[in-house]
């Protein structure tokens, strides 16, 4: 019987085998890596949750889970290489071993958005904590009402899971822009607030959660209250440094939340009176 | 006036008397099976250091180490595991079983300091269990002292660790004059004074008052120190968040980490890879951090959440006053006075908040 990772290491700082095999190209500078534990233990993750990527021979860091919800022993990160250790991932070809650390962190609220609108906003890289939610909501769409969307790129070249909006696009309502426009574009050009010119919402029956760099969130919060959405209708998720992933090396503390183990997704209501500017 | 606080408590009742030659001897029976650890001064200053000579130890000394209790529990630097990487697979090694192995007494701990393990175990043994610092406080035995009076930068009163300590010790000691008065704090206490019962015999109840007295005189003597009750300032530093007190603090402060490395409740690290140069092993390595550097905060992106100075002045003492109260119950400042000592810009947590409790 196989047992699950946490099971089966008892030391949290250990990482536990992983092999990655399968890699694909998403843009010229991010791809997504699925990656299967070695030793034929489950790994179960919440939409949402990070975990710690050991490359060996550079480091550890932080990433967000983007996919594999209905896989037993895989799932999907999808990486921008910016750093030594996701520099060092792209290095790595199908087959090669890898260290993973969680799943970590409380992921977005599912139970909160059944039969309620749905509005998903992601910028950027943040699309990615993005994708096992919507992956959740297309398997189960009867169980969600309204369904949107909106995601803002650098440049269309910098679009993430290109092939995948199609799909999306049929199940649900999707807008995008880009910062830039090249020609071929027919879709939007501007920051991803500009979207909200292009439908309606109906704040006390959406559940907006939002993932992008902290200036998108702060525009998009601040929009979000303009439109009359209560605070507790808003969720983000949050980047901060991680050393541990367990509240401990208090690195990703904010005003005494760690993003670690209290989110990576807060609520707006918890966040906002913080003595620390969360977003 | 004295307090409940003061009084030993029922559990420790069973006192004992140790003669200070029998000290000496019970430590030298004890070197035999662990490594100790005791207050021994060099180059002018009182550290905790392993000995390996027990007139090296200087009981007694008055105020604080330079470096407190943390070091042995979590230190500077540590390495957590070790790896190797050969062809497509890795091996890992955990250093666990080796830290597991090491057997330690640490005599001599003051009030302040025993107070900091106490709060150090409520985030490493909390809602996740850090296997280090758990293998170490394991092995390890506090032997405590009372302190003989107080010094400059002490105010451990104010924070309830101290003068006596409560709780967080297996024996505890109090200078007698020719002799240490002893309470039995824990089951790992009690082992030892049945072992080595030869070297104690059991104590008079004069001296628990002896004792008492003594503990009465440090607390009037701190009390002169007229200091607001760090425990209950949680409101006032809430409201002064905002205030211009922390952007002239912010002028002065070197943002050196100075007081995040002498503070016995720090905590806070980074987790590194060192590698060697073929890249073919590694050693995870786990050091001290400062919320008081730009890096603490930055993330791959270059983004850094606590940009201003200001905002890195108040991190360190907002979680000992306030985020520390939400988090474990109680603020995780000791008293101890290291951080004022040691702080080159002579930023003073006591008079911050003195300033503060006055409306600043």
């Amino acid at each position: 019987m196989s047992k699950s990772v946490s099971e089966s290491v008892k030391n949290p700082y250990i990482p536990n085998l992983a092999e990655i095999i399968k890699i694909k190209s998403e843009t010229p500078d991010t791809s997504t890596f699925r990656i299967k534990i070695s030793n034929g233990s489950e790994f179960k993750f919440q939409p949402g949750q990070f975990i710690e990527l050991t490359v060996f021979g550079y480091g550890e860091a932080p990433i967000s889970i983007s996919g594999g919800t209905t896989s037993k022993d895989s799932f999907e990160i999808t990486v921008r290489k910016m750093g030594e250790v996701t520099s060092a991932l792209f290095r790595l070809q199908e087959g090669k071993k890898v260290g993973i650390r969680g799943p970590f962190g409380h992921g977005w609220p599912l139970d909160v958005m059944k039969r309620k609108n749905v509005l998903l906003i992601g910028g950027g890289i943040g699309l990615a904590p993005l994708r096992p939610l919507i992956q959740e909501i297309l398997r189960n769409r009867k169980d969600f009402e309204r369904v949107i969307l909106m995601y803002g790129a650098r440049t269309p070249k910098d679009i993430l899971f290109k092939d995948e909006f199609p799909l999306w696009s049929k199940k649900m309502e999707v807008y995008r822009t880009v910062d830039k426009g090249e020609p071929g574009w027919d879709e939007t050009v501007g920051v991803v607030t500009v979207l909200f010119d292009e439908f309606e919402v109906y704040p006390e029956e959406t559940i907006a959660v939002q993932c992008g760099p902290p200036i998108m969130m702060y525009f998009v919060t601040k929009k979000l209250k303009e439109l009359g959405f209560p605070d507790e209708n808003i969720y983000v998720s949050l980047e901060r440094r991680m050393e541990c992933g367990m509240g401990i090396c208090g690195r990703c503390s904010i005003g005494g939340i760690y993003v670690c183990k209290d989110g990576p997704v807060f609520s707006y209501s918890t966040i906002k009176g913080l003595l620390e500017r969360a977003i | 006036m004295v307090s409940e606080k003061t009084k030993p408590s029922k559990k420790s009742l069973e006192v004992y008397l140790i003669k200070k030659e029998n000290l000496l001897t019970l430590v030298s029976k004890l070197a035999d099976e662990f490594e100790i650890i005791a207050p021994v001064r060099t180059n002018g200053s009182v550290r905790f250091e392993k000995i390996t000579d027990i007139n090296q130890i200087e009981l007694g000394y008055i105020g604080h180490t330079k470096l407190p209790l943390k070091k042995f529990f979590e230190p500077p630097k540590e390495v957590l595991f070790t790896y190797t990487i050969k062809n497509d697979s890795v091996e890992i090694k955990d250093n666990l079983e080796q830290i597991a192995k090491e057997k330690r007494v640490i005599l001599g701990a003051h009030a302040c300091d025993i107070h900091s393990l106490e709060i150090m175990d409520k985030v490493f043994l909390g809602e996740y269990h850090d296997p280090y610092y758990a293998a170490r406080r394991n092995n390890t035995i506090i032997i405590g002292e009372i302190c003989n009076d107080t010094a400059e930068y002490c105010f451990c009163y104010y924070t309830k660790s101290g003068p006596n300590a409560q709780s967080g010790f297996d024996l505890l000691l109090t200078d007698v004059n020719d002799a240490y008065f002893v309470e039995v704090g824990s089951e790992k206490g009690k082992d030892l004074i049945s072992r080595f019962s030869d070297l104690f015999e059991k104590a008079e109840v004069k001296y628990i008052d002896l004792k008492d007295e003594k503990v009465q005189k440090l607390i009037k003597k701190m009390r002169e120190k007229g200091l607001p009750e760090m425990d209950k300032v949680y409101q006032d530093m809430v409201n002064a968040f905002s205030k211009e007190i922390w952007e002239e603090l912010s002028k002065i402060c070197l943002a050196c980490g100075k007081c995040n490395y002498t503070c016995p409740t720090c905590y806070c690290f980074d987790i590194n890879d060192e590698i060697d140069p073929e890249r073919t092993s590694g050693s995870r390595v786990r050091t001290w951090s400062s919320c008081h550097f730009l890096v603490f905060t930055r993330v791959t992106s270059g983004e850094v959440f606590r940009k201003d100075r200001s905002s890195r002045v108040k991190q360190r003492i907002y979680h000992k006053l306030v985020y520390s109260v939400n988090e474990i119950g109680e603020i995780s400042c000791v008293g101890c006075g290291r951080c004022i000592d040691v702080c080159p810009a002579e930023i003073d947590l006591r008079e911050i908040v003195k300033k503060i409790k006055g409306g600043a």
